[in-house]
């Protein structure tokens, strides 16, 4: 299922959740892990000063440094590394984002993991008008799916039981779930595909009766059933729903409801993103409350 | 000791001698070692023989001392207006000295030189302006940058800027490859969001030939896309050129004038070999004067211009939206305060003052855009402009050259500052790392990409 898996990491306790997912799977899948830090940010102009993302100091940057860091990493994840993984570590400069998309593009890996927020995006070294958030940024045009692990994923130690499948019937919400029923299979889970109605748009002071909200939810049953039934029916157990209400929080709701180890959504590929709705899809406000790993698909 | 190992009269040629300069972090030894550098009287005098023309000499002559460029030196003004700060003692006491002196000059006087050209002097040229003679000391100090870079004495990261345009013809190192890679990734990467959009790599006879600036290649590739996406919704007939795409020239700043002419010929090179109609070039300040305003003169053209019609982004951007082929959603307009940085260096010292704000008249809701004082060919210099912003040895007077912008921009009381200039924008952002007023600061494109309508044809299908 997972050949190589590409983890970009802030080597902080942010991406300890993370880290164990990743770490994990590999192991679980045999799959190439390559661990891979960006330690800064290039500032000054020209200048070969970076601002290193752990310590917030300004550094130059050479081969000396870079190897340091390196060997940062090694001892920050020994007690995995010992047991004899197949892994490579590598250090880039760059804007996170941006590095992270050059290495996948270089590397090809089947899955990216992703650590949490180290939340100080605002700190003044990863400003960038036009920048939204890493994750938005590498979710959005990342070339394959990236798994974002932000809460402690506590069910997940190399096993999985339960796949939430989250669906607005879009496009790229097929692929998604494409890749849910693959990995369903190849992991001998139960799935459960999964529609929120969003009558979040009823808050302006329109207020439609329960009726019509039940009718809405028929509706979209029916669609989940001549969309993804027949696919379904490959798998050995599988459940299908559609509550009302706002989205995401649905969405997160459901997902402790059935217990699920993973979500997995479709990421909408939406123009160059806004520093006003950064974390504002539903795939971020997923990511953000869910007490498992989310896969986001792209394409 | 001469010649050290890292900081000596060579010049820097090749990607190993470049990693050799680098390996020195953030140039200790470079510099211990241009303490006790000799430098070649000999050479100098005769440098200054065969490059030393009328018009410099002339304006040394002329100087009336009537101190009335003070005022117009920002650095005299955030410097607590210290005498040793006025441009025209800042340009007697070095330029003019090695000539008074016929070159006799020792290793203290030029690395005091140095700091005078590099950390003292951004010509920004606003001096010239106010001058009864029409002295340039900004043009003095490029020249004076010049006969220093020769003998040795330049800042570490400017050995390096030139060094990197010698080895890649570009100011980091990005190869012709790479170039071209990543402006293809870039493409692919938003060709779902418009549908069409590609990136004509040496395609002959186009309309426009794009140039840009390295540091977009290497660190904000976004910009690549944004230029493509808005040539696309323009409907021009544009390309690149996978050899020759490097506008700037931190040679430029350097005064490594050998290493200008090499940069610049690669440029005109493509413009050459691709007959374009015009060259297109980024939001860059200092990439316009280098390669458009003085780099026909360091190639020896005759007519003083480039072999094809150079203009600069803000021209082209007013260009499109004066004409419609851009047109922009009203409704996603910029509702909020917003002022301009106006860049010395196609501002003041090529005139576009009106193309840049008619861009802002189709961008900003009427009433939000407020003009800094003084403006347009009368604006200050960022604080970072002339390679003062990548010199770490000059840190902390370039954090002090910040603050004239900080209270332009704290006067207009606009929380977004639109910067179409590389050196500009790092220095604004410098400023709100250094001062935390508040800010937010941008090019243009990011800008026009949220507001510029699509046209029907060109949307997605979905």
């Amino acid at each position: 299922m997972f050949k190589k898996i590409l983890f970009a990491t802030s080597a902080t306790p942010a991406s300890d959740h993370a880290a164990r997912v990743a770490f994990n799977m590999s192991k679980e899948y045999n799959a190439r892990l390559n661990i891979f830090h960006v330690l800064g940010v290039p500032s000054r102009g020209f200048s070969q000063v970076v601002v290193d993302v752990k310590t917030k100091e300004k550094v130059g940057v050479d081969e000396e440094y870079l190897f340091g860091v390196t060997e940062e990493i090694k001892a920050y994840y020994a007690k995995y590394l010992d047991k004899g993984l197949d892994h490579t570590i590598d250090v880039a400069v760059g804007f996170p984002a941006r590095e992270i998309l050059r290495q996948a593009k270089v590397a090809q890996p089947d899955l990216i993991i992703l650590g949490g927020s180290t939340g100080d995006e605002e700190d003044s070294a990863y400003k960038k008008v036009s920048a939204g958030s890493t994750l938005q940024k590498v979710a959005k045009s990342a070339p394959c799916p990236v798994m974002a692990v932000n809460r402690p994923a506590a069910s997940f130690w190399g096993g999985m039981s339960n796949i939430l499948f989250g669906t607005d019937f879009s496009k790229t919400s097929d692929k998604a779930f494409d890749f849910a029923v693959k990995l369903a299979k190849a992991m001998d889970c139960e799935l459960h595909v999964f529609h929120a109605l969003d009558i979040t748009g009823l808050q302006s002071g329109k207020l439609i009766d329960q009726d019509e909200i039940e009718q809405k939810i028929r509706e979209a049953l029916r669609k989940i059933r001549a969309r993804y039934e027949p696919r379904l029916k490959e798998l050995k157990s599988y459940s299908m729903d559609v509550w009302e209400g706002i989205p995401f929080i649905e969405i997160v709701k459901y997902a402790r409801d059935k217990h699920a180890d993973l979500i997995v959504m479709a990421h909408h590929s939406r123009r160059i993103p806004d520093e006003q709705d950064r974390l504002g899809g539903n795939v971020e406000q997923v990511i953000v409350r869910a007490g498992c790993p989310v896969l986001s698909v792209n394409k | 000791m001469p010649e050290g190992i890292y900081c000596n009269k060579q010049t820097v040629n090749t990607p190993e001698e470049v990693n050799k300069l680098l390996s020195d972090t953030s140039g200790n030894l470079y510099y211990q070692e241009m303490e006790v550098l000799d430098v070649d009287t000999d050479l100098l005098w005769k440098t200054i023989q065969n490059t030393c023309k009328s018009r410099t000499r002339t304006w040394l002559e002329i100087c009336a001392h009537c101190g009335m460029c003070a005022d117009s030196c920002f650095l005299y003004e955030v410097n607590g207006r210290n005498p040793k700060q006025v441009p025209a003692y800042k340009i007697q006491s070095t330029l003019g000295e090695i000539i008074k002196r016929k070159g006799q000059v020792d290793n203290a006087f030029m690395r005091h030189a140095m700091r005078v050209a590099w950390a003292e002097c951004t010509c920004c040229n606003r001096c010239g302006m106010y001058c009864p003679h029409g002295i340039d000391t900004g043009i003095m100090f490029g020249y004076l940058r010049g006969l220093l870079y020769g003998q040795g004495f330049v800042p570490w990261e400017l050995k390096i800027g030139a060094g990197m345009h010698r080895a890649y013809r570009a100011q980091m190192d990005v190869t012709d490859e790479e170039f071209v890679d990543t402006f293809e990734w870039m493409v692919e990467e938003y060709e779902e969001d418009y549908p069409g959009l590609t990136v004509p790599v040496d395609k002959e006879g186009a309309d426009i030939m794009y140039t840009v600036n390295a540091r977009e290649v290497k660190h904000y590739p976004e910009d690549l896309a944004e230029a493509a996406i808005l040539f696309h919704l323009a409907g021009e007939n544009w390309t690149v050129p996978s050899k020759g795409w490097e506008q700037t020239s931190l040679a430029m700043f350097a005064g490594d004038w050998a290493a200008c002419k090499m940069q610049v010929e690669s440029v005109y090179a493509a413009m050459e070999r691709l007959t374009p109609k015009r060259m297109v070039g980024t939001e860059c300040g200092h990439a316009h004067r280098a390669t458009v305003i003085e780099g026909p003169y360091w190639a020896g053209r005759k007519d003083g211009q480039p072999p094809a019609p150079s203009i600069h982004y803000v021209e082209w951007l007013a260009e499109a939206l004066n004409t419609g082929k851009l047109k922009i959603d009203p409704s996603k307009r910029i509702k909020e305060p917003v002022t301009l940085q106006d860049s010395c260096n196609y501002i003041r010292n090529h005139g576009l003052k009106k193309a840049t704000r008619d861009i802002m008249a189709h961008i900003v809701e009427p009433g939000f855009f407020i003009e800094m004082a003084p403006n347009k060919e009368h604006n200050y210099c960022c604080g970072g402009g002339g390679g003062f912003n990548g010199i770490g040895k000059f840190r902390k007077e370039r954090n002090i050259a910040l603050i004239k912008k900080r209270d332009q921009i704290l006067e207009t009381g606009a929380k977004l500052v639109v910067a179409p200039c590389h050196n500009c924008w790092d220095a604004i952002r410098d400023l709100e790392e250094e001062y935390e007023i508040g800010i937010r600061w941008s090019f243009l494109k990011p800008l026009l990409i949220k507001m510029v309508v699509i046209p029907d044809h060109l949307k997605p299908k979905e």
